[in-house]
């Protein structure tokens, strides 16, 4: 899994967002054991205790569930999975939306060149579909 | 603590020596058979080489002499004042282990080295009649020695010849401690350290012997001359106790001069250590 | 109980005041950075608390003992240069760690050196800048001491093994020891720490968590400290 840091927020909050990309992606399938603390913090070059702060973060949203000696463990449940999925989408297509209307282009302009963006790929590939 | 510190500095310092005692014995080798055969013959060659091998022999003797001191300082100086300081100062030892494990075994070095020294001598004299004197010399001093248990001079001859050796011996490591002392002081100084210290070597040096002068100086003629004179009114000595008398006061004052130095030494390694 | 503490320390060098009323406490479990610009008294700060240097006033404190024979023991110091004996082996270095710190774990050491490629044969002489520093690295990470004191240990190396230095202080970590870095280069270590120490002129100017300083400036805190630290 690669792991990247930006300057602007905590590296916690950054590395809760990037768990759960690995968890939504299938890099840490349902049910699957996670990585101990260390081993996560040192493949993301980050803190121990920085990795086991969102680590926590993420136990109590549910995502992530922890066994009292086997370890931790990602939830099971498709349903919060999803949830997490939704959530994760809802951030990126609000970011991207604050950036559009920084760019002048309204609600409307936006939907309108999401349509041509869609009708260019279809026609670079005939077999494209949505 | 204190020997494992000896055991690394012998392995610092015997890596060296010990080729070097190797090189004295093996040019003493090479002394006798120039003595014995190649000197004094009608080949030019020979007798050069035979006049290089003596000329290496003598080399290798001053070699080993000045290399035991050499060391001495350069090791004190380079392990615990340079870069290795940083290391050494910092292991869960005492500043007097430390002085103490470089004093051992450079004292050790001095007297293998004074050892090795007489042993590449009798290695050039050797032949088979020398040999035989010697054994028989010695046969000779035992059985004296055993004959006349109370053999005055034979005796007092050997105690002597001990206190001298111990004597040089301990000078050695006095010697030892005034370096380690004018380094410790020198490089307590934020710039120029070596300097300072080389000048702090003779400042210790010329503050010893205005101190044994002026001793000497009250020796004659002064209240202490006196003091003493009345002192030692009842006492009759002999020739050979006065020379006793003499070596054991030189001993004593050889180890007061030694405590001052590690005194010295160590409050500036404790107090005042300003490494690079 | 704090692993290091300094209360009201002060140096003075001749003329210059390298250390000005410094108050610090680092805790158990922490990664702290001691940050600051060249000549701003983190090397003085470090050797005081090492014993290589006598406070002029105040006083410093690890694991409740003043620096000396008994505190390293339990603290585990790289210093801004190398130091390690150049004529030994790496053999002949182990079995020096081994002899005088009992929390030296040689397999470890052995197996980083291995890692590294690092033949146990090769004399520290013999060896490039880079491998002597990585040399002296493993010795000072193979302890499981209290207190890691870590003087620019990324200061002189190319980016893989500053790497290779910082997972190894991740992969060492040990929540009843303390790590203390010190280091001009932010970017680099910023996402290791727990905590920075801002000194500057041998004053603290700041002590707070990484995370605080991002979350309440909204700002890294390497472009913390380039604000503060303007020229």
């Amino acid at each position: 899994m690669k792991w990247q840091f930006s300057n602007d927020a905590p590296i916690y909050a950054q590395l809760i967002a990037q768990i759960k990309v690995g968890i939504v992606s299938g890099v840490f399938p349902p049910g699957e054991r996670l990585p101990s603390v260390r081993d996560l913090a040192t493949e993301a070059g980050v803190n121990p205790n920085t990795m086991q702060r969102a680590l926590t973060e993420l136990e109590r949203d549910g995502l992530v569930y922890s066994q009292r000696t086997a370890g931790r463990f990602v939830t099971e449940d498709q349903t919060m999975i999803e949830a997490a999925k939704r959530g994760l989408a809802e951030g990126h297509i609000q970011t991207f939306l604050a950036a559009m209307h920084r760019l002048g282009y309204g609600r409307e302009d936006v939907l309108s060149l999401l349509r041509q963006e869609r009708e260019k790929e279809e026609m670079n590939h005939g077999d494209f579909d949505m | 603590m204190l020997r494992k510190l000896i055991k690394h500095e012998f392995r610092a310092t015997g890596r060296i020596m010990l080729p070097l005692f190797l090189v004295l014995l093996v040019t003493a080798l090479g002394a006798n058979l120039s003595v014995r055969g190649m000197l004094d013959t009608r080949y030019k060659v020979l007798d050069i080489l035979g006049s290089l091998l003596v000329v290496a022999f003598a080399v290798a003797i001053i070699g080993v002499c000045v290399m035991s001191v050499v060391l001495m300082v350069q090791r004190f100086y380079k392990n615990l004042l340079q870069d290795e300081g940083y290391v050494m100062m910092t292991l869960p030892v005492s500043v007097h282990q430390h002085i103490w494990s470089k004093l051992i075994v450079s004292a050790v070095w001095f007297a293998l080295t004074i050892v090795v020294v007489c042993l590449a001598s009798c290695i050039v004299a050797f032949d088979v009649g020398f040999v035989q004197e010697l054994v028989w010399g010695f046969r000779e001093l035992f059985r004296e020695l055993s004959r006349y248990l109370d053999a005055y001079y034979a005796i007092n001859g050997t105690v002597i010849l001990l206190e001298f050796l111990a004597m040089c011996f301990l000078g050695c490591c006095v010697m030892c401690l005034q370096f380690y002392a004018a380094l410790a002081i020198g490089h307590s100084f934020p710039n120029h350290k070596m300097a300072w210290s080389v000048l702090w070597f003779f400042v210790l040096q010329f503050a010893t012997q205005l101190l044994a002068g002026s001793l000497i100086a009250l020796l004659d003629e002064s209240w202490l001359h006196h003091l003493l004179l009345a002192w030692t009114e009842g006492w009759h000595l002999s020739g050979t106790a006065a020379t006793q008398l003499m070596m054991l006061t030189v001993l004593l004052g050889e180890v007061l001069y030694g405590a001052v130095y590690y005194f010295l030494t160590t409050w500036f390694l404790k107090k005042r250590l300003n490494l690079e | 109980m704090a692993i290091l503490t300094c209360k009201g320390l002060s140096k003075r060098f001749g003329g210059t005041q390298a250390l000005d009323q410094v108050d610090i406490t680092i805790e158990p479990g922490r990664i702290v950075g001691l940050l600051g610009p060249n000549g701003s008294g983190k090397t003085t700060l470090i050797k005081l608390a090492n014993g290589l240097l006598t406070p002029s006033q105040g006083e410093i404190r690890i694991c409740g003992l003043a620096p000396g024979k008994e505190s390293h023991a339990c603290v585990s110091y790289l210093p801004e240069r190398t130091a390690i004996p150049t004529w030994m082996s790496v053999t002949q270095l182990l079995d020096f760690y081994q002899d005088f710190y009992a929390d030296f774990r040689r397999d470890a050491a052995e197996e980083m050196l291995a890692h590294l490629n690092i033949p146990p044969k090769q004399r520290i002489k013999q060896m490039s800048k880079g491998t002597r520093e990585k040399v002296q690295l493993i010795m000072v990470m193979s302890r499981a001491a209290k207190l890691y004191l870590l003087d620019e240990p990324i200061g002189g190396v190319d980016p893989a093994t500053r790497d290779y230095i910082l997972s190894t202080i991740i992969g060492n970590y040990d929540p009843d020891a303390a790590v203390v870095i010190s280091t001009h280069l932010i970017a680099d270590v910023e996402k290791v720490l727990d905590d920075v120490v801002f000194i500057n002129q041998g004053r603290v100017m700041l002590q707070a968590s990484v995370d605080q300083i991002r979350e309440e400036k909204d700002m890294s805190v390497d472009a913390l400290f380039r604000e503060v630290f303007k020229c």
